[in-house]
């Protein structure tokens, strides 16, 4: 299963519960980086690199089975898998499966019958059971991450949510029943409580939109989100993966769709889907242009739906900033940050003066 | 009404189709002039750095369209087979165009979906043609029409091994332009290569840099995916790619599997940068190629910047190295 933000740990708890043998890749990290653009076709997008290269630390490893989600979603990623299992078999890792689980066709059900097939025939007791446990971990780290994007704009010493937040993830790593978890959770909410914080904080509000693994892969985005705590900015997302889990797992079935409300708020300007999530970036910046300051684009470079979204994104009427990053290997640090401070001082500067309660310090 | 068809994208595969249904429901079908290095200037300095080559030629020919007809028709194709998908940027072609050049005029769009099932692919074109008539019959008799003019078209390509340009000649009766993109060539074949790549590259002058005459003036004979059959190129897809995922790039897969096996002394794959679709295909066809014994095979990839001297270079050795593969083999 390749990387995507912190999504290995419901999962390794879900195997660890079904005995199934698993290995985890390393984190995303320089060297899967360059492993994946010396074997990708080079027009590919980000994600795609990415999850070659941590397909291929995993093969390194003695994996003999990889789960990728997919399906037939019009972007490109459907086709992925495929791709993927042929430039490892020329590698040489002959033995290796790529197994492509049909989000969209086969719902839940798909995912967890494969999980049987994994496990040997576990009982659906035994699966349902581990794969609630997987998705309470899922729950509860969303449910931090939360929190800690509202504490890293109002922090006094910069960092600390970021440490505690790391701490956390291992924390509920290790925790292996619900009682621990719970415990977990609570403490680590309660010490982020306890962070010292500037009182008269204002922090301006940013929304990060656009495609979903880079806006869930901080490798990918260099970190954009604790970059943005640093400059005192609070970061609001709608994608979370328990969100996803939720909605298109147990409610979309049901009828219930979250996302109809932003497709409804874009049909002004994109009448149709354009695979990926390029409706929902163009609906997001209608929805969110009254609370936000200012909004956050992600987009893995030659993604085909975001450029459609970003392309109609300046024309539409209403007017919030929004900064486009379009992230690739060779995107660097300094040049992020320096785009990122210019537009946070760009919508500091349009904020409305009447909003600015904060005593005014005349010397 | 004047209905302005912008000759880029999808022009290649269906404009007879597009055309006949248009006339019969009694509108005037206006199509825009070949690319020009102004157009496609144009076009790039509407959208964002990103945008691949062809949208932005297309944006250039809607540009180009503006002052000269009442509706511009842009469909929106998501399939044309079911369980394929076409790319975002085709997807969303109508909506991005009325974004970025919001003084074009009112565009015709429609959603064509086979995976919906044929009831809504009626709906769709009855409401096309609620735009020009009342009578459903009417709407009806305009789409056999056009399918039927579709089907001739395509029969055409593939039994004569014409190129899109000389077939709509031909369909028309238009007296022929003298020339350009013909085969007349005297000079004798030397030899065949295939030309894999979208239509709108391939027979896009200005965009391909002529490549097409260039080769024929070299006395090479040219071999595109239009001039295979359907049979032939699905049993090439089963073969590469198994089963079918996008809408027109199949055909590419499939003619390039075709050529690198037979019929052909070499294959050139063009794409342009940043096209989704094709950075995978191609490189399942290059996959394909590497393996001993496939026919040479030579990738371009196309952006605004190509400097033609650079793509010259590049095919002369490419026909060089086939010519000398050629003789060696006479010889042996």
């Amino acid at each position: 299963m390749p990387h995507m933000g912190n999504l290995y740990i419901p999962f390794k708890a879900l195997f660890q519960r079904l005995n199934i043998d698993f290995v985890i890749p390393p984190l995303n990290n320089q060297r899967t980086l360059s492993l994946a653009t010396k074997y990708s076709p080079e027009g590919l997008c980000i994600p795609f690199k990415l999850t070659l290269g941590n397909m291929i630390e995993a093969a390194e490893l003695g994996a003999d089975t990889i789960i990728v989600p997919g399906g037939n979603a019009i972007c490109r990623l459907g086709y992925y898998a495929k791709i993927q299992e042929q430039i490892l078999r020329e590698m040489g890792y002959n033995n290796v499966a790529v197994v492509q689980v049909g989000i969209s066709e086969h719902k839940l059900v798909g995912l967890l019958k494969k999980i049987k097939h994994l496990s040997n025939n576990a009982s659906w007791f035994r699966i349902i059971s581990a794969f609630g446990f997987g998705l309470s971990k899922l729950n509860a780290l969303d449910r931090i991450e939360r929190v800690v994007q509202k504490v890293r704009a109002r922090e006094l010493v910069k960092g600390t949510a970021n440490q505690l937040y790391s701490q956390a993830i291992s924390a509920i790593d290790r925790a292996d029943d619900y009682h621990t978890l719970k415990k977990v959770q609570a403490g680590y909410l309660d010490q982020l409580d306890q962070v010292t914080k500037d009182p008269l904080a204002q922090p301006l509000l940013v929304g990060v939109i656009g495609e979903f693994y880079v806006v869930l892969e901080p490798f990918s985005n260099l970190d954009v989100e604790s970059e943005l705590g640093k400059l005192g900015v609070e970061v609001r997302r709608t994608t979370f993966t328990s969100e996803w889990t939720k909605f298109s797992f147990f409610l979309n079935p049901l009828g219930i769709n979250e996302k109809d409300r932003l497709h409804q708020a874009a049909l002004p300007y994109l009448k149709r889907d354009v695979g990926g999530v390029g409706w929902e970036s163009v609906g997001e910046k209608v929805v969110h242009a009254k609370e936000y300051d200012g909004l956050i684009h992600l987009a893995p470079f030659t993604c085909m739906p975001e450029i459609v979204a970003q392309n109609i994104m300046p024309s539409m009427k209403e007017g919030i900033p929004v900064l486009s990053i379009t992230c690739d290997e060779q995107m660097a640090k300094a040049g992020m940050l320096t785009r990122l401070e210019a537009f946070v001082d760009l919508i500091k500067r349009k904020r409305p003066v009447a909003n600015n309660n904060r005593p005014v310090v005349t010397i | 009404m004047r209905i302005g068809i912008p000759r880029a994208l999808l022009y290649y595969q269906y404009y007879p189709m597009w055309q006949t249904f248009f006339e019969e429901l009694g509108a005037e079908v206006v199509v825009s002039p070949p690319t020009t290095q102004a157009m496609l200037a144009e076009g790039s300095a509407r959208v964002v750095a990103d945008t691949c080559l062809p949208v932005k030629a297309f944006l250039g020919h809607v540009l180009s369209l503006v002052e000269q007809c009442d509706r511009i028709f842009i469909p929106a194709i998501r399939s044309v087979k079911k369980n394929t998908c076409n790319c975002s940027k085709a997807l969303g072609l109508p909506d991005m165009t009325k974004a970025v050049i919001p003084e074009s005029p009112p565009i015709l769009d429609i959603d064509i979906d086979i995976n919906r099932g044929k009831r809504v692919l009626y709906q769709a074109i009855y409401k096309l043609g609620r735009h020009f008539t009342w009578n459903p019959f009417r709407v009806r008799r305009a789409a056999t029409a056009a399918w039927q003019a579709y089907l001739n078209y395509r029969e055409l390509m593939s039994s004569q091994g014409l190129t899109p340009r000389q077939t709509i000649e031909k369909l028309s009766d238009a007296p022929e332009t003298k020339g350009e993109m013909s085969s007349s060539y005297p000079a004798p074949t030397r030899a065949t290569i295939a030309l894999i790549g979208h239509p709108y590259i391939i027979y896009d002058e200005y965009i391909s840099h002529r490549l097409v005459r260039r080769l024929e003036t070299a006395g090479i004979k040219i071999l595109t995916p239009k001039m295979l059959t359907i049979e032939e190129l699905e049993s090439a897809i089963t073969r590469l790619a198994g089963r079918a995922y996008w809408a027109y790039e199949e055909e590419i897969v499939g003619a390039g599997g075709h050529y690198l096996q037979s019929g052909a002394d070499g294959v050139i794959g063009i794409m342009t940068f940043g096209c989704g679709p094709d950075s995978l295909m191609m490189d399942m066809v290059a996959r394909r190629a590497a393996r001993p014994q496939a026919t040479p095979f030579m990738s371009l990839t196309l952006e605004e910047h190509t400097a033609e001297a650079g793509l010259v270079t590049r095919l002369e050795a490419f026909t060089d190295m086939i010519h000398r593969k050629k003789r060696r083999q006479g010889s042996r």
